[in-house]
């Protein structure tokens, strides 16, 4: 067995593309895949403006919505199918257009209204820009009653005001919610091509009907699975402490168990496909386009409560979905594992069928 | 023999290999079927509907009661449950039984009169898809419970005139896209995603195997017979983006607001845009295997980097410049353009000069250099 574990790492020395796969692109797919989300909150959208009434209401509004940190004012339009031009351009990505009589509705005491438009194409930019807007414009109105006010009296506050507060990923940046799901992706993805192709490459030399011991099967992942906890251990560890992503959240023994599901289920579903292949680069090819669908299934970006029950079932057969849901789970919300035992079974139960096929498939009835 | 027959004669060796290799074959039909597939059914649901959301009630009123109808009848939200502290709420969310929850705090019966009672929303920021919807729902249910408080309570008991709504009130619209759907927001930038991914695949492997095969000797391929090879992928690549486009805009029945021709003339730039880096790829490296994960990290990663979702322009100066020199980011540029909204002019005439110039800056020397490695015996069957 324990000379299984070596080889694997020597077999993993002299192949250089199964070193870049397994070694090398964890390390710079941490670099690389953050720097696209470094500002994390959305500053500054595009926004042009249209103002109809120009009156000192109107003014006041602009000055405001103008501080705003989400949205910057690009450009003041003479009107609105001008605005839209600058949206369909992609020069903006909403705008805010103030109505002939915004001011004189104020001062008469009912609502003024304005029209926000954002760009279909960009809902995040646009509503983090209407967002703002939205919250200029509440600072707008309270101007606008202390007007009111010497007319009418000062209006009743509303009953209720609703305060939102996030848990756990607390900086709500879009990195921080997206990398430490994609983390783990990129381990998943990192073991199954660095495997299968080894595994490719030993049966183009040896034969399709290459077979191994039992114990040497166990060598093996036991030496994969060693690389897939240092993979862990780089991303939790280092790389989201780097970013200042939320992690550690719950208790080391916690994450450690978890990551040896994660790990465990990961290994094993690659040596039972890596069974199936007979040329090198054949799982380069056809494993490597999987990593988006699989990201989207694991529902960070897309909830699996809206993901159509079946797809949602058929999900839970790749190691990524649990696994996403109790990494993330353990690693930015915390608690222990017992408030994710429904996807630590799934692991464990994926790592023991996907283990029992890579047994049938590599090891002859003899040796098992 | 002329350019044409040598084109004609690489086009019908192509498809003879593919009949004869059901898995080459395969990155051709079924994959682009399936992958596409399971994201166009995964979001068919268009807009996110019933959301798990907790009531943390430590003010058993009316108000309390009220707000669990209207989380129940909000249709992104449904009510997971009533619970009386946080602690338990928190447990309930880890567990994904909820993913957030609405704390009305004690005497917020009382407090209402006077105003400003707050109720708070912890919502689940790790899982920030169902987080945005949550929010805008949950603000939506507290302003309609407001108003009948304003009309029922507060009326009674505050001074005449000062019930009235809010000094400025906006209308907020998404045009384009009016119900703010995620559905064609996303899928039409995933499938151009895959596509441009799997065409890549397909396109370095066509390549690069006449290296590791040493078959490029018999191939001896000049310019027309390069074009002659990658014409059947770049046709049946153009298909799978007709479907896509057929799916969404037909089948789903998103509006297309600009030019579908525009658009397709945006595929071809940008396929061939991807082929110029396949034979740069295989021809720098000649080596099937190093080409195929380059174009792991070159392709695998594009939606990341394109400024769709997220703003590039906030992004790090590296992800600026990486971001630009993807065909995709200007793809999906030119998708935002002419199929969500009718852009017009340069907007639309910039990226399809951006993907032609990618095309033709790796396209020159990754044909020189392929050229040169099909002369090259020494150069073949590298693993």
């Amino acid at each position: 067995m324990w000379a299984a574990f070596r080889g694997l790492f020597a077999a993993i020395a002299a192949d250089r593309a199964a070193a870049l796969l397994l070694f090398v692109s964890p390390v710079i797919y941490a670099g690389f895949y953050p720097s696209a989300y470094t500002d994390e909150v959305v500053t500054r959208a595009p926004v042009v403006l249209v103002d109809l009434d120009r009156t000192a209401a109107s003014r006041n509004l602009i000055v405001r919505v103008d501080a705003v940190q989400q949205a910057e004012i690009v450009a003041s339009l003479p009107s609105a199918g001008e605005a839209e031009l600058w949206m369909a351009d992609g020069r903006a990505v909403a705008a805010l257009i103030v109505p002939a009589g915004f001011g004189e509705e104020i001062a008469r005491g009912n609502p003024g209204t304005v029209l926000l438009t954002g760009h279909g194409a960009y809902l995040l930019r646009a509503s983090s820009a209407l967002g703002g807007i939205g919250a200029a414009l509440g600072q707008t109105g309270r101007d606008a009653a202390r007007e009111q006010a010497r007319a009418a009296g000062p209006p009743a506050p509303p009953a209720l005001s609703l305060v939102a507060r996030p848990l756990f990923n607390t900086r709500e940046g879009y990195g921080a919610a997206v990398f430490p799901g994609v983390a783990f992706v990129i381990i998943h993805q990192s073991l199954l091509l660095g495997l299968t192709l080894l595994a490719g490459t030993a049966r183009e030399r040896m034969g399709a009907d290459v077979h191994i011991t039992g114990s040497q099967l166990a060598g093996i992942a036991l030496a994969a699975g060693v690389i897939g906890l240092l993979d862990v251990g780089w991303f939790v560890g280092l790389v989201f402490w780097w970013h200042d992503y939320p992690r550690a959240a719950a208790p080391l023994a916690d994450v450690a168990i978890a990551a040896i599901l994660f790990v465990a289920a990961t290994v094993a579903a690659a040596l039972a496909l890596a069974s199936m292949f007979r040329t090198r680069e054949r799982p380069l090819q056809l494993v490597l386009p999987i990593s988006l669908p699989l990201f989207f299934l694991g529902g960070l970006s897309w909830p699996s409560e809206a993901t159509p029950p079946v797809l949602a079932a058929l999900a839970r057969l790749f190691p990524t979905s649990p696994g996403l849901e109790l990494m993330v789970g353990l690693n930015q919300m915390g608690g222990s594992l017992t408030d994710y035992w429904p996807a630590a079974l799934n692991l464990a139960v994926l790592a023991l069928v996907f283990g029992i096929i890579a047994t049938r498939r590599w090891v002859p009835r003899l040796d098992r | 023999m002329t350019q044409r027959a040598g084109f004609k004669a690489s086009f019908v060796r192509e498809c003879r290999f593919m009949a004869r290799s059901p898995w080459d074959l395969a990155l051709l039909t079924w994959i682009p079927l399936l992958l596409c597939g399971v994201i166009a059914w995964q979001l068919s649901g268009g807009v996110v509907r019933d959301l798990p959301v907790l009531l943390i009630v430590q003010d058993d009123s009316a108000i309390s009661r009220d707000l669990a109808i209207r989380i129940e009848a909000a249709p992104g939200l449904t009510l997971a449950g009533q619970v009386s502290d946080l602690a338990t709420a928190e447990r309930l969310v880890r567990s994904h039984k909820a993913h957030a929850a609405l704390l009305v705090p004690r005497e917020t019966a009382e407090r209402a009169l006077m105003g400003q009672a707050p109720v708070i929303l912890y919502f689940n920021a790790s899982y920030p898809a169902a987080a945005a919807t949550i929010q805008r729902e949950v603000a939506a249910v507290v302003d309609a419970a407001n108003m009948r408080l304003a009309a029922e309570q507060t009326a009674a008991i505050a001074p005449q005139g000062s019930v009235r709504p809010a000094p400025v009130r906006a209308v907020t619209v998404m045009a384009w896209n009016a119900p703010g759907s995620q559905e064609f927001q996303l899928v039409s930038l995933l499938h151009p995603a895959l596509l441009h991914l799997i065409f890549m695949l397909a396109v370095v492997s066509a390549f690069g195997r006449e290296l590791r095969d040493r078959s490029i000797g018999d191939w001896a391929p000049d310019l027309a017979a390069l074009a002659g090879k990658a014409a059947p992928y770049l046709a049946v690549f153009m298909g799978w983006a007709l479907l896509a486009i057929l799916w969404l805009a037909g089948v789903r029945g998103w509006h297309f607001a600009g030019s579908p021709i525009v658009l397709l003339a945006g595929y071809a730039a940008m396929y061939l845009a991807y082929l110029g880096v396949s034979l740069l790829f295989v021809g720098a490296t000649r080596t099937l295997s190093q080409s195929l994960s380059m174009t792991g990290l070159f392709a695998g990663a594009s939606f990341a980097f394109a400024g769709a979702i997220f703003p590039l322009e906030q992004a790090s100066a590296f992800a600026r410049v990486w971001g630009n020199a993807l065909p995709y980011t200007h793809f999906a540029r030119l998708l935002a353009r002419t199929w969500i909204a009718q852009g017009h002019g340069m907007a639309l005439v910039g990226p399809l000069l951006a993907m032609l110039g990618i095309a033709l800056v790796t396209a020159g020397p990754g044909a020189v250099l392929y050229l040169r490695a099909a002369r090259d015996p020494g150069s073949w069957g590298r693993r």
